[in-house]
């Protein structure tokens, strides 16, 4: 296990510790169903919050602190999976705990989940399960693809749910012996607003840049790229990395608001650049920016490429070109030769991005080898192709990037092609 | 995952509306509730032992007399607050913890009355 995958076992470590703990101090009454529902019931409920928490605590962008989980989408992949089980297991709490009351009697059942009087604990753990509902319904796509901005907002009701789960877990909270239950959700608790202090308020301070749009290029009727001067020191970055980039035109859409863009300049450049595509209201309006324009960036975020080269194949798909072109500029930089191929996979020639200055390099890069791969022509990428184009495919690290299917598809080719998965390296662009 | 997550919403709320209509269509073939006897301290005060121990709890009065031995901690626990008013011991199990509302619902299941001054 590397360092990273131990990164992220510590998150699942930390989230589960509280269940782990109470099993072992409050296990089952009796071998009795009722006593057992109501044991999975307590570890579901303390298990779903301990993962909630953890959860909150990374969802706040550190710059550096993502690299050493590999990156932000790992990181925020883990978010994913814990909040996913957290949602589950928080559901699963309230109902085991009445089923676990079944055998006392239906109105005792119901008076877990309804106490008739007082039980204010209760209907606290009910406005913070209710509120999770909220908060979560637009993640897991119940309504459909949510809106960023939107779903960025309905997601800050995740505090009502940590903060009155808190308080429900502290008043009811008899797996754990006191104090170290107190000590256990404390710490838990505060884990997550540190995180939320130093993402929201210290971070914004430390890792924002002041920047201005010298340069609009526009590569493609729907793809500009934004070439940046720093107005103030330049954020350093390696290539391949993504920035927060919120722009300050007037009456331009999405004005003040944060979104990821890939960095495609080499950090060794005067100036700093993004490749932007229309894919959203916001990348739609900075097709439109113009030259003078403020921009603050936040970052730099991402893990995808080590420090020194070695013998690589590159699969990009569209869009997902971006932070191979940091790369190869980078590399075309240093003037020294490289053992990299490159698999550029789009549909025709007309929606190639880049191109002409990837074949530029491609004559004048020792070592660096651009194949395209055109799927009106080709058909979806296939073994054959791959084979054909990158015999030693399973000798070589393998880094992809691009559209969901397209990610997949490569991912599970290359896997086919004897690459081991500690060799394979993905770059996510879904952020949700 | 997200379509699973879908489900067990959906599953979750169908749970809930289960429990609900059973309870409703359960206590509709109860019939009407006797009315409710009042006592007061004194007679309370009469049942402090632990075969016999009946509780004052926030006006309410219990005969827990069948349920002492199963109470998860020993009876010596519970026999200080037999015959007496116990709601401290109930809301705060002498050390700041509120009991479960589990608990809280089985509670109701051992009502016998109200306490006589705030029985209407």
């Amino acid at each position: 296990m590397n360092n990273k995958a131990l990164a992220h076992a510590l998150l699942w470590l930390v989230a589960l510790a509280p269940a782990v703990v109470a099993a072992f101090h409050a296990p089952p009454a009796s071998s009795a169903p009722g006593d057992w529902l109501n044991f999975l019931g307590r570890i579901a409920g303390i298990a779903g919050f301990g993962m909630l928490l953890v959860a909150a605590a990374v969802s706040f962008r550190l710059p550096g602190v993502d690299r050493w989980f590999g990156g932000l989408t790992k990181l925020w992949n883990t978010h994913h999976l814990l909040g996913c089980g957290a949602f589950l297991l928080l559901l699963v709490h309230p109902l085991l705990l009445a089923m676990a009351a079944v055998p006392l009697s239906l109105s005792v059942a119901i008076g877990v989940l309804f106490p008739p009087d007082g039980g204010g604990a209760v209907w606290l753990g009910w406005i913070a399960l209710v509120s999770m509902m909220v908060f979560m319904a637009p993640s897991l796509g119940f309504f459909g693809p949510p809106k960023y901005q939107r779903w960025k907002s309905i997601h800050r009701l995740s505090a009502v749910t940590a903060v009155f789960g808190l308080v429900h877990t502290l008043a009811l909270s008899r797996s754990i012996e006191s104090p170290y239950s107190q000590w256990l959700w404390w710490t838990l608790a505060t884990l997550a607003l540190a995180a939320l202090v130093y993402g929201l308020i210290l971070a914004r301070w430390r890792h924002r840049y002041p920047y201005r749009v010298s340069v609009v290029h526009r590569v493609a009727p729907n793809v500009v790229e934004l070439s940046l001067e720093a107005l103030a020191r330049p954020m350093a970055y390696r290539a391949g990395q993504f920035v927060y980039l919120c722009h300050q035109q007037r009456n331009l859409h999405g004005r003040g608001e944060e979104h990821p863009y890939t960095l495609s300049s080499s950090p060794d450049e005067a100036v700093l650049r993004v490749a932007v595509k229309d894919l959203g209201d916001a990348s739609r309006a900075l097709q439109s920016v113009v030259p003078g324009t403020a921009v603050a960036l936040t970052g730099p975020y991402g893990d995808f490429f080590p420090k020194s080269s070695g013998r690589e194949l590159w699969i990009a798909g569209g869009i997902g070109i971006t932070p191979f072109l940091g790369r190869v500029r980078w590399l075309a930089g240093r003037g020294e030769a490289v053992d990299i191929g490159l698999i550029y996979c789009i549909q025709d020639e007309a929606r190639a991005l880049f191109v002409e200055e990837l074949r530029q390099l491609n004559a004048t890069l020792p070592g660096f080898n651009l194949t395209v791969h055109y799927f009106y022509k080709h058909g979806p990428l296939s073994s054959d192709f791959l084979r054909y184009h990158c015999r030693d495919i399973a000798s070589r690290e393998v880094y992809i990037c691009g559209p969901g299917p397209l990610l997949q598809l490569a991912r599970d080719l290359a896997l086919a092609n004897g690459v081991s998965r500690r060799r394979l390296h993905t770059e996510e662009f879904n952020l949700l | 995952m997200k379509k699973f997550c879908y489900s067990a919403f959906i599953a979750f709320w169908s749970c809930i509306a289960t429990l609900l209509a059973v309870n409703v269509l359960a206590t509709g073939e109860k019939g009407a509730t006797p009315a409710t006897p009042g006592y007061s301290l004194e007679e309370v005060a009469a049942h402090a032992a632990e075969d016999d121990c009946w509780l004052v709890i926030e006006g309410k009065v219990y005969d827990i007399s069948t349920y002492v031995a199963r109470h998860p901690t020993p009876p010596s626990v519970l026999l200080p607050w037999c015959g007496k008013e116990a709601t401290e011991g109930m809301r705060t199990k002498g050390y700041g913890r509120d009991h479960s509302s589990t608990a809280w619902a089985m509670l109701e299941e051992f009502q016998i009355g109200v306490l006589a001054e705030s029985a209407p």
